[in-house]
């Protein structure tokens, strides 16, 4: 059993993650009044890409972009997804607070060897944009472990639904604005898309990834928007009793944060970092406070 | 438009990937840049054909080559090229690529681009309407599922009398080639 729920949660990740990246490409057209491509073209371009040639630069190459996809699929492991988690010992939250700065470690690797400036350029973005949005998330979940006493996102899941929604009580409601404001970032989204920023640096991290070493980063990229909210709607908006509850409220986040990505343009990286230490921070630490202070 | 038909993607699941996730490098030169927008974004939309602008070469499988070629620009088009992953395409937009047009009697441009390299379809015109952008995917579709469009295949069996053609106009080139002669 507990083997199945360990392929089955990956799996589902995937899945969701796919959609999600056509659902993007969908809704997107659908805002600039396009007709738009169809919801399953991620899987069309991720078949293409692994029928194709690609070209390795070497070992490194090669370890760095499958350390970063281990990495993502490590996370989801720990995140519950209503009902089914199958890492559910205590301590998940910290796991997944270490494990979600080796997805732009490893990206390093395989950018550092490919030897493009685009690449450099985008990595040092990325860990740049990674320092930005790492310390408002501490402290939101910093008030969330301090809030239900524990770091395990089960009990805190579990906690949420004994009683309400964290983002419904008065201290937590600012570490979900805090949390709402820096998941554009956490999900490479505009107004934080600087880390690929096609127009200016040519996908960044990705330039020189071809054929399947791109099919592996696009399957990250989903990864990394299924985790981006899934953290959200299991630390602030109660998790969910079964997986088809939790996938609709992650499809309304989702719908919130690409209205947000349709409508701004990007920000310049120290834009972005200063936006990221000033409000969200600055929120993020009042609802800490505000927790700490009031308590039980 | 066989894209809903199960039944194909059983059969033939890497034919029909390539078909439908064309993504693409504009080679902008000249007036080509003010015919690309348009097709791209909300008048034509390309995206719903699977066409999608790629940033790098790396990325694309298309590689559409609008606009008069100079000697200049000829050397980037090998270059980028070369960079793309198998399999490829490349089509010519526009008449300068296919005889030169307008600059036939050009000093500094070239008037055949497949002398350099293999091109799969040609958009006659000066300049073509985008909807013959469209046309033009539509026919690679077809030319890709009887396996005609195999440019990459030529360029890989006549590299060396591309390379020679490469060479005599654009002199010693100074990249390595990308067959070695067995």
């Amino acid at each position: 059993m507990q083997v199945l729920r360990l392929i089955l949660s990956p799996l589902a990740a995937l899945v969701i993650g796919i959609l999600f990246l056509g659902l993007s490409r969908k809704f997107m057209a659908r805002i600039q009044w396009r007709y738009g491509p169809p919801l399953y073209q991620p899987l069309i371009d991720i078949l293409r890409l692994f029928t194709q040639r690609s070209v390795s630069h070497g070992v490194v190459f090669d370890l760095g972009i499958i350390l970063t996809l281990a990495a993502s699929f490590v996370i989801v492991l720990f995140l519950p997804f209503g009902g089914l988690c199958p890492m559910s010992g205590s301590g998940g939250l910290l796991v997944v607070l270490y494990m979600m700065l080796l997805a732009p470690l490893g990206m390093a690797l395989t950018a550092g060897e490919s030897a493009n400036p685009n690449s450099s350029i985008g990595i040092s973005r990325w860990f740049i944009l990674a320092l930005g949005y790492e310390v408002p998330l501490l402290l939101v979940l910093l008030a969330v472990m301090t809030r239900y006493d524990t770091i395990s996102l089960v009990e805190i899941v579990a906690a949420q639904r004994s009683h309400t929604s964290s983002i419904a009580t008065f201290p937590l409601v600012l570490s979900g604005v805090a949390y709402l404001l820096i998941m554009p970032a956490v999900m490479g989204l505009r107004p934080f898309e600087v880390v690929q920023a096609p127009q200016e640096i040519s996908s960044g991290p990705m330039a020189e990834l071809g054929g399947r070493y791109l099919a592996m980063a696009t399957v990250q990229h989903a990864l990394s928007m299924f985790i981006g909210i899934s953290l959200f709607v299991n630390l602030l908006w109660g998790g969910a009793s079964n997986p088809l509850v939790f996938l609709l409220k992650m499809l309304v986040m989702f719908a919130l944060v690409l209205w947000v990505n349709a409508a701004f343009p990007r920000l310049r990286i120290d834009q972005a970092i200063r936006f990221l230490w000033r409000w969200p921070t600055f929120v993020a630490f009042v609802g800490l406070l505000l927790v700490v202070v009031i308590g039980d | 438009m066989d894209r809903n038909q199960l039944i194909k993607w059983i059969e033939a699941p890497a034919k029909m990937a390539h078909k439908y996730s064309l993504h693409a490098v504009y080679f902008c030169t000249g007036c080509g840049i003010i015919e690309i927008p348009p097709a791209i974004t909300a008048r034509w939309d390309a995206e719903r054909f699977g066409v999608l602008p790629a940033a790098t070469p790396r990325h694309a499988n298309l590689f559409l080559i609008t606009g008069y070629v100079s000697l200049k620009t000829l050397r980037a088009i090998i270059r980028t090229y070369e960079q793309m992953p198998e399999p490829k395409y490349s089509v010519g937009f526009g008449s300068c690529p296919i005889n030169g047009g307008m600059y036939w009697d050009s000093y500094n441009t070239i008037k055949h681009l497949d002398r350099y390299i293999p091109i799969d379809g040609w958009i006659a015109g000066c300049m073509p309407r985008p909807e013959a952008i469209f046309v033009a995917v539509t026919h690679l579709w077809t030319l890709i599922e009887k396996d005609m469009a195999d440019g990459y295949k030529r360029y890989r069996v006549h590299y060396s009398e591309y390379r020679a053609n490469q060479e005599r106009i654009l002199g010693a080139l100074e990249w390595p080639p990308l067959f070695p002669k067995e």
